[in-house]
C-alpha cells in the first residue's frame, strides 16, 4: 500500500511536468473535439497519432493518448444533451434524459451533471486501476462466454424500461435494431447474411452509420417538417445555468453507483463501455423515488449513465495494463503504441518501467481534473451555442453527419443507408416509435449472438452450460427479477389495496 | 503593383516546380484506418521516405470492408495503366476474393512484391496436457469436437490452419471446433481454460506467454521465431507452412518501365537498415519476394486457398 | 389540418405492413442460408430467423392496433410543433439536403457536397439567404476536409472531376 502510494508519487513528479501537463492538455482538447463528431473515436485518432509521436518521450506521448481516451468522453455527452445526437456509442443513454433536460431549460445542470459525474467516476475508476488492478484483472479468466451472454441479457432489460407509450412499437424498435445487426459475415461460420449479394454489406451497417442516421438526420428532417415559424430562443434558460441543490442531492447516488457498475464491467475483455450505461439507466430508474420524471428529464438518467461510461473507460485500462489484453479497439491502439515504444504491458511493465506506468496512471487524475476545468466553464458557453439561429444548428448537424457517416469508409453505400435510414428514424418520430431500443438491439443482439454460439461449441451443443457457472444463474435469476418484480409489486400493492377496502 | 506581381510570380514558380518534380504515389490501403494492412501501407510509405528510396510524396486513400475485395475493386476499376498507383494487398484478400466470389482478383493486377509475413502460433493453457504438436494431432484425431480452439474469424488463416491440421492427423476436416473470436478475448479464454487450444499471430501470444498462463507449441513459419523457444510444425515433421503475408500491387495494365521502377525501388527499400528496422519494431518477418516469382506465389496460394476454403465447408 | 388527415396520420396501418414486409424479407432471407452447424446446436440463420420473425409478428400487431383505432401520436419535440401542419415542401428540402451526397458526392466532393447539403438544409428551416448559406457551408466543408486531411484522412479527392 505504502510502496503504491510512493510508486503514485512519483508518477505525478512525471506527470505534472510542465511539458506532459501541456500534451495533457493537447490531448484532453483533441478528445473533446472528437468526442463532439460521431464516428471519429479515441481509436481511431490514436492510431492516426502514432507516428506523429514517434518524435516525443513515451510518457508525453501516453499522457496525451490518456487526455484523448477520457475528453472524447466528455465530447459525446456535450452532443448527446444538446443536441440528441450521441458521438459514440457509450453516450445513447445520454441522449435519452439529458436532451429532455436541455429542452426544459436545463441544458446546463445536465452538462455539469454529466462532467461532475465523469470526473467523480473518472477519478473513482483511476483509483482501483491504481490500486485494485491485479485482483480486477482475474475477472477476465473467471468470465466465460456463458457468462458473458447472461451479463447481455440482464442489460437487455435495460429495454424495458426505454419502451415509450406502447409495448408493440418498443419491441418493434427492438426487433428492428436486432435485425439490421445480422446483416453481414457471420464470423462463427464465414456464411454471409441478408447482403442481397452486396460487397459492402459483408461487414454489416457501421454503429455509426445508424446511430448518425436515427438521431442527426431522423431529426433534421423531423423539425424540419414540422417546425413553429416563430422565431425565438432555442432553449430558454430556465432556473438558472446551473445544478440546483436538489440536482446535487438526486445526482451524487447515481454517480457513485454508476462507477461501481461500469468500473468491473469495462475492465472485462468484453463488457465495453456500452453496457455499464444501459445497466446503470436501468438502475436509476428503478430506484429513482420520481420514477414518472423518467423520459421527461430525470438528471439521475444522466448522472448514472455518464458516470458508468467513464469508469469503464478506466476498467478497459486495467487488462491492458497487468495483463497486455487489449478489449477494446481503443485499447488494441494503446498496445500498438506501446510496442511502437518497445515495450509490452503486462506485470513485467510495473517491474521493467515503473516510471511510464505511473506516469500515465497519475496522468489519468490530472487528466480528469483537467477536463472538469475545461468544461464546467464552458458549460454556459456550450449552452450558448444552441442560441445559433435554428437553420444553421440544423444545417452543421447535417454536417457533422456527412463527415462522420463518409469519412469512415468513403462508401456510397453508406450514404444511401444514412439517406434510407434517416427516413425510418424521421417515421419513427412521426408516429412515436422510441429510438433506444433499436440502438440496444443493434448493440447487443451479435453480441449476445456470438457469446451463445460461442457458450455452445465449448460445451458442444448442451444448453445447460447457459446456466453451469454460478456467475451465469446468479446474473440471469437477476435480469428475471428486473423484468417481473415490478409486475409482482404492484399487484401486492393492489392486492393490500383490496383487502384494506 | 510590382509585389503582388512577384508574388504571383513566386506562387506559379512553386506551383510549377511541384508538378515538375513530384510524382506521388497513390496508395490505396483496402482496410479502414488503423488495421493491421493499414499500418503495413503507411509504415512502408514511411520507410520509403526515410531510407531516401522514393521521397516524392505519398497519398493514402482507406477503402475497407469484405477482406479487402472491396478495396481491390475500387483499385482495378479506378487505377488502370496508372504507374504510381499502388493497392497494400495480402493473404487475407486471396480468401476474400475466393469465399466471397468476386469478380475481379488479384490476377487483374500487377503484382510487385510480398514484404512481410506474420506468422501464426498454437497455443494451449499452461496446464493443458498437450505439450507438443504430435499431442495436437492425436487429440484432433481422438476427438475433434472435444478440442475446441479459437481464433479469428471464419475462412482466416487461423479457421484454415486448423482444417491443415486436421487432415494432417486424419481426422474428418467438418467436425473440428473452431470458435471465432476478435480482439484480446481470445487471450482471456484461453487463459481462462474456456477453450482447449487457439491459434492467432505469433506476436500476439508472445508476450502474453511470458505471463505463464498459457504454453506455445508451435510456430508456423519456416524457420523458429526469434527470441521464442518454439519448435515450428515442420522441425515436428508436419509439413505446413502458413502465414499472414502483405505485399503491394500496381494497377492493371501497369507499363513495362513502370513496373521495372517499382521493383527497383522495393528492392532498394528491401536493402536498406531503415526497413531493416521497421521490421524489427513491428514484430514482422522479412517475407521479400518480387515480381514474377511473387506472381506465382500469388497463384500457388490461390488454389491452397480454394482447396482449404472447401475442406472447412465455406466455399461450397 | 382536417379531420381526415388527422385520422389518416393516427392510423399508419401502411406501418404495420412494412414492418411485416421486413420481417417476411428476413425470414426469406434466412432460409437461403447454408445451415452449418456443427457443434453450436445454433446455425447463422436461427438470429436472422428471431429477428424476421419477431418483426413480422410485430407488424401483424401494428396493422390490428392500427385498424382498432390506436393513436400514434407525433412525439413532442422542441421547437416543432407536433399539432402544427407538417410542411411537405420543408421536409421535402430537408430530404434533398440529405439525399443530395449520392449525387454529387463522388463527382464533386466533400467541401462542394456539403456546400449543398447545408444550404438545402438551412433553406428547409426557411432561410433564405442563400449566398450567405453556400458561403457558410462551402467554409464548415473545407475546414472539415482539411481537418481531417491533418488527421491522415482523405475524405475523398477535394474535387474529384478536377483530379
Amino acid at each position: 500500500m505504502m510502496d503504491i502510494l510512493q510508486q503514485l508519487l512519483a508518477g505525478f513528479a512525471i506527470a505534472l511536468q510542465p511539458i506532459n501537463l501541456f500534451w495533457a492538455l493537447v490531448g484532453c482538447l483533441l478528445g473533446t473535439a472528437i468526442g463532439v463528431l460521431p464516428g471519429i473515436g479515441p481509436a481511431l485518432t490514436i492510431a492516426l497519432l502514432l507516428p506523429v509521436t514517434a518524435q516525443v518521450a513515451p510518457e508525453s506521448a501516453f499522457i496525451m493518448f490518456a487526455g484523448i481516451l477520457y475528453g472524447a468522453l466528455y465530447g459525446g455527452s456535450t452532443t448527446s444533451i444538446l443536441l440528441n445526437m450521441p458521438g459514440e456509442s457509450g453516450s445513447v443513454m445520454t441522449a435519452i434524459e439529458g436532451n429532455r433536460m436541455a429542452r426544459n431549460g436545463r441544458g446546463a445542470a445536465a452538462l455539469a451533471t454529466s462532467a461532475i459525474g465523469s470526473f467523480v467516476a473518472g477519478t473513482l475508476g483511476t483509483l482501483a486501476l491504481t490500486f485494485l488492478a491485479p485482483t480486477i484483472a482475474e475477472l477476465a479468466f473467471i468470465f466465460g462466454p456463458e457468462d458473458y451472454f447472461a451479463l447481455m441479457i440482464l442489460s437487455f432489460t435495460s429495454v424495458a424500461v426505454v419502451m415509450g407509450t406502447s409495448r408493440v412499437r418498443g419491441f418493434t424498435a427492438l426487433f428492428f435494431g436486432l435485425a439490421l445487426g445480422t446483416i453481414g459475415i457471420d464470423t462463427q461460420t464465414g456464411q454471409s447474411r441478408m447482403t442481397f449479394g452486396t460487397l459492402e454489406l459483408l461487414d454489416g451497417i457501421s454503429f455509426t452509420v445508424v446511430l448518425v442516421s436515427l438521431f442527426a438526420v431522423g431529426e433534421t428532417l423531423y423539425v424540419a417538417s414540422r417546425q413553429t415559424r416563430a422565431a425565438g430562443v432555442v432553449y430558454p434558460l430556465k432556473g438558472g445555468a446551473w445544478m440546483t441543490r436538489e440536482d446535487w442531492k438526486r445526482s451524487w447516488k447515481p454517480w457513485l453507483r454508476g462507477a461501481l457498475i461500469g468500473f468491473p464491467i469495462g475492465s472485462l475483455p468484453a463488457g465495453g463501455t456500452e453496457i455499464p450505461t444501459f445497466l446503470s439507466y436501468t438502475v436509476e430508474r428503478r430506484l429513482s423515488e420520481k420514477p414518472e420524471e423518467f423520459g421527461n428529464g430525470a438528471i439521475e438518467g444522466v448522472a448514472g449513465p455518464e458516470a458508468a461510461n467513464n469508469a469503464a473507460a478506466a476498467g478497459i485500462l486495467v487488462p491492458l495494463l497487468t495483463l497486455g489484453l487489449p478489449s477494446t479497439a481503443t485499447a488494441a491502439v494503446l498496445l500498438a503504441a506501446f510496442q511502437n515504444y518497445g515495450l509490452q504491458p503486462g506485470p513485467l511493465l510495473f517491474a521493467t518501467n515503473p516510471g511510464l506506468l505511473w506516469g500515465l496512471i497519475a496522468s489519468l487524475f490530472v487528466g480528469n481534473v483537467i477536463l472538469l476545468i475545461l468544461n464546467l466553464p464552458l458549460v454556459g458557453m456550450w449552452v450558448r451555442l444552441l442560441l445559433i439561429p435554428r437553420p444553421y444548428i440544423y444545417g452543421g448537424i447535417v454536417i457533422f453527419a456527412l463527415v462522420g457517416v463518409w469519412g469512415l469508409s468513403t462508401s456510397w453505400m453508406d450514404l444511401l443507408l444514412m439517406c434510407g435510414i434517416g427516413l425510418i428514424g424521421y417515421v419513427a418520430r412521426v408516429y412515436d416509435f422510441p429510438i433506444a431500443p433499436a440502438l440496444i438491439g443493434l448493440i447487443l443482439g451479435p453480441q449476445a449472438e456470438i457469446q451463445l454460439r460461442r457458450a455452445l461449441a465449448v460445451s458442444q451443443g448442451d444448453w445447460s452450460v447457459l446456466v453451469g457457472t454460478p456467475i451465469a444463474a446468479t446474473l440471469l435469476a437477476i435480469a428475471v427479477l428486473v423484468i417481473f418484480l415490478p409486475f409482482l409489486v404492484a399487484r401486492f400493492r393492489g392486492a393490500m389495496q383490496e383487502s384494506k377496502a | 503593383m510590382l509585389k503582388k506581381s512577384f508574388l504571383t510570380g513566386v506562387i506559379a514558380l512553386a506551383f510549377s516546380a511541384g508538378l515538375a518534380a513530384a510524382e506521388p504515389a497513390k496508395v490505396l490501403i483496402p482496410a479502414n484506418p488503423g488495421g493491421g494492412w493499414d499500418g503495413a501501407g503507411r509504415e512502408t510509405m514511411a520507410a520509403f521516405n526515410k531510407s531516401g528510396v522514393f521521397t516524392d510524396g505519398v497519398s493514402f486513400t482507406n477503402k475497407g470492408g469484405a477482406a479487402g475485395t472491396i478495396g481491390l475493386a475500387e483499385f482495378v476499376r479506378t487505377a488502370e495503366g496508372d504507374d504510381n498507383a499502388l493497392l497494400v494487398t495480402g493473404v487475407i484478400m486471396v480468401g476474400g476474393v475466393i469465399s466471397n466470389k468476386t469478380p475481379v482478383s488479384l490476377d487483374n493486377t500487377t503484382p510487385l512484391a510480398r514484404m512481410t509475413n506474420e506468422y501464426n502460433a498454437i497455443a494451449v493453457p499452461a496446464d493443458s496436457p498437450i505439450k507438443t504438436p504430435q499431442d495436437f494431432l492425436a487429440a484432433l484425431k481422438a476427438d475433434p469436437g472435444a478440442l475446441s480452439v479459437g481464433g479469428g474469424s471464419a475462412g482466416g488463416v487461423d479457421h484454415v490452419l486448423l482444417a491443415l491440421l486436421a487432415k494432417q492427423a486424419g481426422a474428418p476436416v467438418d467436425k473440428i471446433n473452431f470458435v471465432s473470436f476478435s480482439g484480446g478475448e481470445i487471450l482471456a479464454s484461453l487463459g481462462g481454460g474456456k477453450i482447449k487450444a487457439a491459434i492467432s499471430g505469433a506476436s500476439e501470444f508472445r508476450d502474453f506467454a511470458k505471463s505463464g498462463r498459457i504454453r506455445l507449441i508451435a510456430v508456423t513459419g519456416p524457420t523458429r521465431v526469434e527470441g521464442l523457444d518454439v519448435p515450428t510444425l515442420k522441425e515436428s515433421g508436419i509439413p505446413i507452412e502458413i502465414g499472414n503475408w502483405r505485399g503491394f500491387v500496381g494497377a492493371p495494365g501497369m507499363s513495362e518501365a513502370g513496373r521495372k521502377t517499382w521493383l527497383d525501388r522495393f528492392e532498394k527499400l528491401h536493402a536498406s537498415d531503415v526497413w531493416k528496422e521497421a521490421l524489427k519494431a513491428h514484430g514482422w518477418e522479412d517475407a521479400y519476394l518480387a515480381g514474377d516469382e511473387f506472381k506465382a506465389f500469388i497463384k500457388a496460394e490461390e488454389s491452397n486457398w480454394t482447396t482449404a476454403l472447401k475442406d472447412v465447408g465455406i466455399l461450397k | 389540418m382536417s379531420s381526415l388527415d388527422q385520422r389518416k396520420a393516427a392510423r399508419p396501418w401502411w406501418l404495420g405492413v412494412a414492418v411485416f414486409a421486413m420481417g417476411a424479407l428476413w425470414l426469406y432471407g434466412a432460409a437461403g442460408i447454408a445451415s452449418t452447424t456443427n457443434y453450436i446446436g445454433l446455425g447463422p440463420a436461427a438470429m436472422v430467423q428471431v429477428a424476421g420473425g419477431g418483426l413480422a409478428i410485430l407488424g401483424i400487431l401494428l396493422v390490428i392496433q392500427a385498424l382498432r383505432g390506436e393513436t400514434f401520436a407525433a412525439q413532442e419535440e422542441e421547437g416543432a410543433d407536433a399539432a402544427a401542419p407538417p410542411s411537405r415542401s420543408a421536409f421535402l428540402l430537408a430530404l434533398a439536403g440529405v439525399a443530395m451526397p449520392l449525387l454529387t458526392m463522388k463527382m464533386l466532393g466533400f467541401p462542394i457536397t456539403a456546400m449543398l447539403a447545408f444550404t438545402l438544409v438551412t433553406h428547409a428551416f426557411g432561410s433564405r439567404r442563400t449566398l450567405l448559406d453556400l458561403a457558410i457551408g462551402a467554409l464548415i466543408g473545407t475546414f472539415s476536409w482539411y481537418g481531417f486531411e491533418l488527421l491522415g484522412i482523405e475524405l475523398g479527392p477535394f474535387i474529384p472531376l478536377l483530379r
